[in-house]
């Protein structure tokens, strides 16, 4: 019966494989957590500039009539209320997340920053998702209005509220799009020992 | 294991244990997603309302396409309930084979996807349902729920089944990650 010996992994295999499953250069992984960081800042800003558009977003406009004024702000719907906050929220979490993404830099073969940074992120990539979600619907509305349940499209007055609760959709969509990615890098570079 | 010798024939059964057991509840919260994804399609897709009272012009009648973010739930829940039923054969694959790596990573960066799928459908259909249920005072946007109770309470209830996806989904992620790791 012949025996593997796996000790001498310091002698190249082929094509520079040293530990079995790692797929390509030695170093890739580093490679990944940079990218990892980098992604990381971008969607900082992403979900901090949505969160900040959608909070400065009020308008009044010019005319008004004896008792009404004609005024939308962001905080007379509560979808954009919870818009805000969740945005907030996952901004803050991908600041306090920059320390693991710089320990996994360091240390590019341990699982336990990357692992969890992945169930972290997993939690509030559903938060921002919902949050964008849900004030994509209602800014669609505003766009658009809904003949059948009368509701009018606000936009026609109001074109610089709308301009900024659009672009803050986006921004959170611009994050939700980036977190997906990290996670997938993460789970590709995430240490295990099998070869399939 | 870096360093020890194994002798060709010998199988270990040391990573075959540990990952089985997460890979049927796997299976078992796949198909409870793919089941709670279809129950909630078709709940909101058979919402149909019409009110007892007509004038001669106009037919009082709600249905979930009036309002294009219902429409996105039930297509976004039917995609979702699909790739499911899809997905049931590479996690008996992984209940099998439980040291296979490289393709739990391709069920991660494929649920990852979905996840946002659902999350986005059920979000969308629920902020509508809130305007629905209490309108807006400052965008002049009518309660519609006062009139059509029916149409309210089951666009109401078909977001549970959602929610429920969207639950199972994060859980899925995360086994699949720790069943990664553990190999």
């Amino acid at each position: 019966m012949s025996t593997i010996d796996v000790s001498e992994s310091s002698k190249n295999i082929g094509n520079g494989r040293k530990v079995p499953g790692a797929p390509l250069r030695p170093g890739w992984k580093k490679g990944v957590a940079i990218m990892d960081f980098i992604l990381r800042l971008g969607a900082i800003a992403a979900s901090l500039g949505a969160a900040a558009s959608m909070a400065t977003s009020d308008q009044t406009l010019p005319f008004f009539t004896q008792f009404f004024q004609f005024e939308a702000s962001y905080d007379s719907f509560s979808t954009f209320q919870f818009f805000v906050i969740a945005m907030a929220f996952v901004g803050g979490y991908l600041v306090l997340s920059i320390p693991f993404s710089i320990v996994t830099i360091i240390r590019p073969h341990a699982a336990g920053p990357r692992l969890f940074l992945i169930i972290l992120d997993t939690v509030f990539l559903t938060l921002s998702t919902s949050s964008g979600a849900a004030a994509a619907a209602i800014v669609y509305l505003a766009h658009n209005g809904n003949q059948d349940s009368n509701w009018l499209a606000i936009c026609n007055q109001f074109g610089d509220f709308c301009q900024q609760i659009s672009g803050a959709v986006v921004a959170s969509l611009v994050a939700v799009l980036l977190l997906v990615v990290l996670i997938v890098m993460s789970a590709v570079a995430l240490p295990h020992n099998s070869y399939l | 294991m870096k360093g020890s010798s194994m002798e060709v024939g010998e199988v270990s059964k040391k990573g075959a244990s540990p990952t089985r057991g997460l890979s049927i509840m796997d299976f078992v919260l796949r198909i409870l997603a793919a089941v709670a994804t279809l129950g909630a399609a078709l709940a909101m897709a058979t919402t149909n309302e019409t009110l007892p009272f007509a004038t001669q012009f106009i037919k009082f009648r709600a249905e979930f396409d009036d309002l294009p973010s219902l429409l996105f739930f039930v297509t976004g829940n039917s995609v979702v309930s699909g790739y499911l039923v899809l997905s049931l054969v590479l996690s008996v694959f992984h209940i099998v084979r439980s040291t296979a790596a490289k393709s739990r990573i391709l069920l991660v960066a494929f649920d990852t996807v979905m996840l946002g799928l659902v999350t986005a459908s059920a979000s969308a259909a629920t902020s509508i349902v809130y305007i629905a249920h209490h309108g807006n005072a400052g965008a002049n946007w009518f309660a519609i729920c006062q009139q059509y109770n029916n149409f309210c309470e089951r666009i109401s209830g078909s977001l549970i089944g959602s929610y429920i996806a969207v639950a199972i989904f994060t859980i899925l992620i995360i086994l699949s990650v720790v069943a990664i790791s553990r190999n």
